[in-house]
């Protein structure tokens, strides 16, 4: 079967300063992606890319294709992509009011998502349908309350069943839960997971925590510094990483095994349009040489390698 | 025992909540509802609970930023529970605070050495360029960062800055509000360190709060549970952590997707074991 999304040779500039570039990324039906790297590696320009909903002055090159949509992506024009939106594709951001009217009850929010794109056939239905979702999310006394009303939490549940009203083949979520508490998120994450399974919805899901992305997701792609610098199934890269760049995020996110000290990758990340040529990691790496002013050709499949001149060996694992 | 350097007896703060109705009288919320605890000299203390259960209010509370509505504050001997701002100096000075977004926490429009000089200015001290370098030193800075200003920094930077300015004044008491919260991973292993550190170093009293517990049992050897403004269960982190015995603590550790649970299996309805329905 073929992909659900399939983007090629993503780039995205911004004036003369190249912010994303040489992206490759799909996701098959059904399956959950996550796209995983700091702040700054460019994870939310590349969502955005795929929806469309790029800031005036960035520009997106390359192709973005999903199942069920004839078209190119890239270049659309905002009639056929809002089209596309909540149709076929939706998305959850870290901050629910981006996607909420605070001057809108919440259950007419709902409805109307399902009435603008025809999924129901008409208002009396759309409201029933508003009322049955909002239910399953937890929060049926909430159809008639604003946004204002409700805590962060519910505020997010509210747009997860928002984004999940069509039945949509591909569900992208950037960063849902950061900005919530750990019980919290177990019930945003449980929601996104029992919702992509019941429509079997693929799942992009953007995030810089490698615990949440190892819970949910299946395989996964490492970003930095605008790159995709290592990708597989999460099971391998994440305790068998070759990238000497995953390898130090794996290292520093493990609280469990880590005494007093937790190992650190030295430096900051640069800012947008500083990273190094060749390598962007070889400023902060152990093990840059010369050879790493050039640009790491892709090791492996598309689906799982790297791009490192030095990776970590191949069997030995580390990250027990 | 010792005496601790704190002691919360059985602290209650109500807020008023603004009035929903003529009719009604203006309904009251209970943020902390009993709170007791002790920390003693040179301890890293730790404070877990979700969003809303109290936290914040607690340590202002301890920092006199803020009053209790009944019970009893004690901090390195001195009942500061009705003391007056003015006689409150020794406790500006003893005890410094560290917040969560570190962006709105410092000055815009200030240079960072201005920034880090703040509270020794406030306290009628001379500020000398050789503290401040010391402090971004300290912090793990370059000298250079004291001209810049604070949107030319990373999250991660932004928040050394805030360190540094706790430091500032000396203080024996570090109090911290979930201060790696907003930032990345890697970026939370240097803060977390630094932390860590300057704590050893410098032989500080540390306050921790954070609303995960494996952050806490990293940082601290004793750990509070907060749940809707009570501490349910306090126990050094460890045991805590792997052992709960509330069922509210149970909830918390469970919520927590951890790498090796996660690669072992755990799904998010795993997470989600013991909540209530
Ligand atoms: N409109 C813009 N103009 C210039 N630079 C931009 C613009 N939007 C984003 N950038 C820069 O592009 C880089 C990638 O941004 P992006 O938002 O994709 O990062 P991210 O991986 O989503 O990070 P975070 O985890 O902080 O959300 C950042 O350095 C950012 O500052
Ligand atoms: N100044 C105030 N006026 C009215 N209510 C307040 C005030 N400060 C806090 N509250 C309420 O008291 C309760 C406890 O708030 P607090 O900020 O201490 O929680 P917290 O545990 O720090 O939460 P978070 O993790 O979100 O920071 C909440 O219900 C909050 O709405
Ligand atoms: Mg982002
Ligand atoms: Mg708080």
């Amino acid at each position: 079967m073929s992909d659900v999304l399939s983007v090629q040779g993503l780039s995205v500039t911004v004036r003369d300063k190249t912010l994303v570039q040489d992206v490759d990324l799909t996701v098959g039906p059904g399956e959950r992606v996550g796209l995983i790297g700091e702040s700054g590696s460019g994870k939310s320009l590349t969502a955005l890319s795929v929806i469309g909903l790029l800031p005036e002055d960035v520009h997106a090159a390359g192709s973005v294709r999903l199942a069920g949509v004839s078209h190119e992506l890239i270049g659309a024009d905002e009639r056929r992509m809002s089209r596309v939106r909540g149709l076929q594709l939706a998305m959850v951001f870290q901050e629910p009011m981006t996607a909420l009217n605070p001057t809108m009850r919440v259950g007419d929010q709902v409805a109307e998502a399902m009435l603008i794109h025809r999924t129901v056939p008409g208002r009396r239905s759309a409201r029933l349908a508003a009322t049955e979702l909002l239910d399953r999310v937890g929060l049926a006394g909430a159809m008639k309350t604003y946004p204002h009303q409700l805590s962060g939490g519910q505020r997010q549940r509210i747009v997860v069943a928002l984004a999940l009203a069509n039945d949509p083949a591909l569900l992208i979520c950037d960063e849902p839960t950061t900005a919530l508490d750990v019980t919290v998120q177990a019930m945003i994450l449980d929601l996104i997971m029992q919702g992509v399974a019941a429509r079997e919805s693929a799942l992009l899901f953007i995030t810089h925590d490698l615990a949440v992305v190892a819970t949910i997701c299946q395989r996964v792609l490492v970003m930095y510094g605008g790159r995709v610098v290592e990708a597989g199934p999460v099971g391998e890269v994440f305790t068998r990483p070759r990238h000497r760049y995953t390898q130090g995020l794996l290292a520093a996110s493990d609280l469990e095994s880590a005494d007093a000290r937790l190992p650190t990758i030295p430096g900051n990340v640069p800012a947008a349009g500083q990273f190094p040529s060749g390598c962007v990691f070889r400023t902060r790496c152990a093990h840059a040489t010369e050879l790493c002013a050039e640009v790491p050709p892709w090791e492996g499949t598309p689906a799982h390698g790297f791009a490192c001149h030095h990776p970590a060996p191949a069997m030995e694992p580390t990250h027990a | 025992m010792p005496e601790p350097v704190i002691r919360v007896v059985d602290v209650t703060r109500d807020y008023p909540r603004p009035r929903t109705s003529l009719l009604k009288p203006a309904p009251t919320v209970h943020a902390l509802r009993g709170v007791s605890l002790e920390v003693q000299a040179g301890e890293r203390f730790g404070i877990v609970g979700e969003s809303g259960c109290g936290k914040s209010t607690l340590l202002r509370i301890i920092a006199a930023l803020d009053r209790a509505t009944s019970g009893q504050v004690v901090v390195e001997g001195t009942d500061i529970t009705r003391l007056p701002e003015r006689r409150l100096k020794f406790l500006r000075e003893n005890l410094q605070l560290v917040f969560q977004d570190p962006m709105s926490s410092l000055d815009p429009r200030m240079r960072v050495r201005d920034i880090i000089a703040e509270p020794l200015v406030v306290q009628g001290h001379p500020a000398s360029g050789e503290r401040v370098r010391e402090l971004l030193d300290a912090v793990g800075l370059s000298p250079d960062a004291g001209d810049r200003y604070p949107h030319q920094f990373s999250g991660g930077q932004r928040q050394r800055i805030s360190i540094a300015r706790a430091l500032a004044p000396r203080p024996r008491i570090l109090i911290a509000d979930e201060p790696v919260s907003a930032l990345d991973v890697s970026v939370r292993a240097q803060v977390l360190n630094l932390i860590s550190d300057l704590v050893d170093e410098l032989n500080l009293t540390l306050v921790f709060v954070s609303h995960d517990l494996s952050i806490i049992k990293h940082v601290c050897d004793r750990v509070a549970v907060m749940n809707a403004g009570e501490i349910v269960e306090t126990g050094p982190t460890g045991q805590v952590y792997a052992t709960p015995t509330h069922p509210y603590t149970r909830r918390l550790v469970s919520a927590i997707p951890t790498l090796p649970r996660a690669l072992a299996g755990a799904t998010t309805s795993d997470l989600l074991r013991g909540a209530p329905e």
